[in-house]
């Protein structure tokens, strides 16, 4: 490739790059998610943007940031709080793909010219190259291996861009050092430098004592080379190396990965000689680079740029609670800052009801990329509205314990996020369980329920028996210490049923009838009445699993609900 | 909880009814620590009015001003009675104990005089009792004059109507007046529960509407009586700033089982054993009990696959057949935590007397464990089961307390008694070998 077909592909490659970086940039101030946002226009949002940025540049709080920046975005100290090892494959991937960026990418612009005299193949750059380059195939493994750790719990989502990155970094890291060893060991490499250096100066024993020299300090793979050459045409070789040879390369076992890699190959350098193998891989190891560099706002890549804003954001807004404007924004943040590591997955509380049900749209990760899709794919769009139902159901499943935002190594606003997405999904008509069953009255859910009534013992073990529900007096001490019934009497809305009538309802065998009752579905779960019930009846347990079978079998004829 | 597992315990209590409440009380005064199971929630049937003994014998129906002469009357005809073995001067330290326990915790409790006191009740009857809360002592004494009173209910509140109670009651009584108001702040909602009104009437604004609204209607009345919704945590506060803004006696009438007074009853029971750190596992039944020499091992149920508590000495307080201490089939009673013996009928058709309400009560409510004097369950052989092994209560075998009205002194007394019993036995030095 000629110097200035590869600055065009540079070029093309570094356009194609800052196009979707103003088109990802740009997501953050377009993506709408939750209803206040929808209400703010992009404008306000680019101005409470610019504003924030400007001010916060500007303001006594910059110590702050920047210890923040020095703390959170290099160290990493909230990724080491949570999973060590995966901090450490972090790190290393970090120094090494900015040192190899920086030593050795950018080597023409700049350690060319901050350091006279550098050339890739001597000290101490060979063996930084290689010392770098192990850091970063190091990081990749542990961070692979933490994540398969991760995944044993719970399985985490990701996205096309997530892999694309990790794939080409890998070829990136792989080819080089593929490179580096095919070079080491070439004879063609070694014909090509001896014919630039000494051209028709070199005599054919010269060049054969020169030979002898490189096959055995540097393991160049010749043909004819002796396995035990003459020690003085060693000398020679070694005399002339000096003089010729020395001062543009360091001994290959500075190349510490490189050189055994070499070694490895022995004999088969040759042939790969033959068909060009060091052009191919140098073309290899470019284009994963350029591609690279093209698709990075469409990669994992990205969180390069945004995890350091959305931890810069966070540390503002710490300070200062955001604007609705900045809170829109930060929404929209989140969704790219995401790194999908799923350490939140691990922490979810919920965790073994996503299990339980099979429903991973109830897990973090999982339902970041579907609030994610909901925004993108617009309320007005449904298309599928199961697909929809599944995903409310892990949106409001959610316990709201906050764990996953305590303890995002990224620190995103996720519980803010939930938020959003748990009104999205409301106002787009898939709201939580406890709404759309108020949609009809418990006498209505009943008549809708298909003949068979009641469950099992297996999946309803207490409003099955007869025995949990037999020794009750009907003397309302539940009703009596239920604070749901004491705050709702008098209001409209106030519950339909009181405890101790469920409790009748079930005694009469009429179970079907309490399964839609405002008293199941409103009920706090404080447990009062079942510790102060004279007869010892679990009264919230069977709450509990009243609504549980009320979930699973009103969700059967819910859809001839909807008066739309 | 999970110190409960190895902590071995001075006392084990099994049930939290009124006798397992006060077994636990007087032995965590002693300073014994002291482990109670059970569901909270039969002290709901409480009334807060605490008897001691008011009927003997029962067949006359012949009620008693002083419970003592009464106490001396039952020793002599019924020795076998868990009353008869406890003393008076143990029965007075007991009811002062527990009464001052209660005050301590809020709910105050008017001076015991070793008399008995006619109380008023929402259905217009008199019952005889031995302490009053203070809310209801007014009541007392207009019982005793009969002035000119008002009685106040509230509209949607069914478990009480103060005209029942004047119409039952008016003739003797002439002075004795019913009005209904609504009360503040529930006038859409048609269904009232008094322990939603008892907690919204502590607050001051709730609590002044009220006395507005009986203000006009006093009359010439000399005391003011409600049903007993004054307030549940602060119930003493509530009934003293009542007093106040109506410048008059204001006294509460015990309503129907369960009632707001039993519920303070037993939050202020509650809070009692935790002032005196009684480890309490109230969802939780004991399973199983196993003994050796020196030491009981109860398993529970409140976890899944179940837990131990260790315990020197264990009180059975399980109650009777509501408790689940003793249960009925169909031929026989038997006890249901330890299957201990049970004195009984011979036979079924014993159980009962012809005549459903036959003064007398049946031979099957005098069934129960007998047990020694310390008030140790006696096995087969006429010994005590095991040597720190106690029952406390309505268990207790030779006693129809619902018909004598000493449900409460049975509690109480027994507790004390064999809390004191329990106490010299940790106390004692281990017999050699």
């Amino acid at each position: 490739m000629s110097a200035s077909s590869f600055r065009i592909a540079v070029y093309i490659a570094l356009g194609l790059c800052a196009l979707g970086l103003l088109w990802r940039l740009s997501a953050w101030l377009r993506v709408r998610i939750g209803p206040d946002a929808r209400a703010i226009p992009f404008h306000r949002r680019l101005a409470s943007a610019l504003h924030g940025a400007f001010s916060f540049a500007f303001s006594r709080r910059l110590p702050g940031v920047l210890k923040a920046f020095l703390l959170d975005v290099l160290l990493q100290r909230r990724l080491f709080a949570e999973a060590k090892v995966r901090w450490l494959g972090h790190l290393l991937i970090l120094l090494g793909f900015t040192a190899l960026l920086l030593m050795h990418a950018l080597a023409a612009l700049l350690t060319q010219k901050l350091f006279k005299g550098y050339q890739p193949t001597l000290d101490p750059y060979l063996f930084l190259r290689n010392v770098f380059g192990a850091m970063a195939v190091a990081g990749i493994v542990l961070v692979i291996a933490g994540r398969r750790r991760a995944q044993r719990v719970a399985p985490t989502a990701h996205r096309l861009g997530d892999r694309v990155f990790v794939a080409l970094l890998s070829i990136v890291m792989v080819s080089g050092f593929l490179l580096e060893a095919q070079k080491i060991a070439s004879p063609a490499a070694f014909q090509r430098m001896v014919d630039e250096y000494f051209g028709e100066d070199i005599s054919p024993e010269d060049l054969s004592a020169l030979k002898a020299a490189w096959a055995v300090d540097y393991g160049v793979a010749f043909e004819d080379a002796a396995a035990d050459p003459d020690p003085a045409l060693l000398e020679t070789g070694r005399e002339l190396h000096k003089d010729a040879c020395a001062s543009c390369h360091s001994l290959p076992t500075s190349a510490f990965v490189s050189y055994p890699v070499s070694r490895v190959m022995g004999p088969a350098v040759r042939p790969l000689d033959d068909v060009d193998a060091a052009k191919w891989l140098w073309y290899l190891h470019v284009f994963a680079c350029l591609l690279g560099l093209a698709v990075l706002p469409f990669t994992r890549l990205f969180h390069a740029i945004s995890d350091p804003v959305s931890l810069l954001v966070n540390g503002a807004a710490s300070s200062r609670p955001l604007s609705d404007a900045g809170r829109a924004s930060r929404r929209a943040l989140a969704i790219d800052a995401c790194v999908r590591c799923g350490l939140c997955d691990t922490r979810c509380s919920v965790a073994p009801i996503a299990r339980f049900m099979n429903n991973a749209s109830l897990l973090p990760s999982h339902k970041l990329l579907s609030t994610f899709r909901f925004a993108r794919e617009g309320r007005g769009r449904l298309r599928d509205g199961a697909r929809y139902d599944r995903i409310a159901e892990g949106a409001f499943l959610c316990s709201s314990c906050g764990r996953c935002t305590e303890r995002c190594p990224v620190g995103l606003g996720l519980d803010d996020l939930w938020t959003a997405q748990r009104d999205d999904l409301a106002a787009a008509g898939h709201p939580a369980a406890a709404k759309w069953v108020q949609s009809r009255t418990a006498s209505e859910w009943a008549d809708l329920l298909p003949a068979p009534p009641g469950e099992g013992p297996a999946v309803a073990p207490l409003s099955s028996d007869r025995r949990t529900f037999s020794p009750c007096v009907q003397c309302q001490t539940c009703t009596n210490v239920c604070p749901v019934v004491a705050h709702t009497a008098g209001a409209g809305d106030g519950v339909d049923l009181t405890p101790q009538k469920v409790m009748n309802l079930l005694r009469l065998g009429m179970v079907d009838l309490a399964l839609g009752s405002r008293m199941v579905w409103d009920c706090a779960t404080c447990y009062q009445c079942q510790e102060h019930c004279p007869e010892g009846i679990r009264v919230t347990d069977v709450m509990l699993e009243l609504r549980q079978s009320a979930y699973r079998r009103l969700a059967t004829v819910r859809d001839r609900r909807r008066p739309e | 909880m999970n110190g409960n597992r190895t902590r071995l315990f001075d006392v084990a209590v099994i049930g939290a009814g009124m006798a397992g409440m006060a077994t636990s009380l007087f032995a965590a005064r002693r300073d014994l620590s002291c482990v109670q199971v059970g569901n909270g929630g039969g002290i709901l049937f409480a009334s807060g009015l605490l008897d001691l003994l008011g009927v003997h014998p029962v067949a006359d129906r012949r009620r008693w001003d002083c419970p003592f002469e009464a106490l001396s009357s039952l020793r002599r005809d019924l020795p076998d009675h868990p009353l008869a073995r406890v003393g008076d001067d143990a029965l007075r330290a007991a009811f002062e104990a527990f009464v001052s326990e209660l005050g301590a915790v809020g709910l105050p409790y008017a001076p015991l005089d070793g008399a008995n006191h006619p109380v008023l009740t929402s259905i217009g009857t008199v019952k005889t009792t031995y302490a009053v809360p203070r809310s209801m002592m007014a009541g007392v004494e207009m019982m005793r004059s009969r002035p000119s009173c008002l009685l106040v209910d509230f509209r949607g509140l069914r478990e009480f109507s103060a005209r029942q109670v004047v119409a039952k009651i008016g003739a003797d009584w002439p002075g004795l007046h019913s009005v209904r108001v609504e009360f503040p702040g529930f006038e859409a909602v048609s269904e009232l529960y008094a322990a939603h009104l008892a907690r919204a009437i502590e607050s001051a604004a709730t609590r002044d509407s009220v006395a507005e609204r009986v203000r006009p209607l006093l009359g010439d009345a000399t005391a003011v009586g409600f049903p007993a919704v004054l307030g549940l945590s602060r119930s003493g506060e509530v009934h003293e700033r009542l007093q106040q803004s109506l410048g008059l006696p204001v006294f509460e009438i015990p309503t129907m089982p369960t009632s707001v007074p039993g519920l303070r009853l037993k939050d202020a029971m509650e809070a009692a054993l935790a002032a005196w750190r009684v480890v309490r596992h109230v969802q939780a039944k004991v399973t199983k009990v196993s003994f050796d020499d020196d030491v009981a091992t109860l398993s529970l149920d409140d976890v899944p696959g179940g837990q131990t508590i260790r315990a020197r000495s264990v009180v059975l307080a399980t109650g009777r057949f509501t408790g689940g201490g003793l249960s009925a089939g169909r031929g026989h009673v038997s006890e249901r935590v330890l299957d201990l013996p049970v004195h009984q009928p011979g036979t079924r058709g014993e159980w009962h007397r012809r005549d459903f309400l036959d003064p007398a009560g049946h031979p099957v409510n005098r069934a129960g464990l007998a047990t020694d004097g310390d008030f140790r369950p006696l096995s087969a052989d006429g010994r005590p089961a095991w040597h720190r092994l106690f029952a406390t209560g309505s268990i207790l075998a030779h006693q129809d307390w619902m018909r004598e009205k000493c449900g409460s002194g049975l509690a109480i007394g027994t507790a004390w008694t064999a809390v004191e019993a329990i106490s010299r036995g940790l106390q004692a030095p281990r017999k050699a070998g």
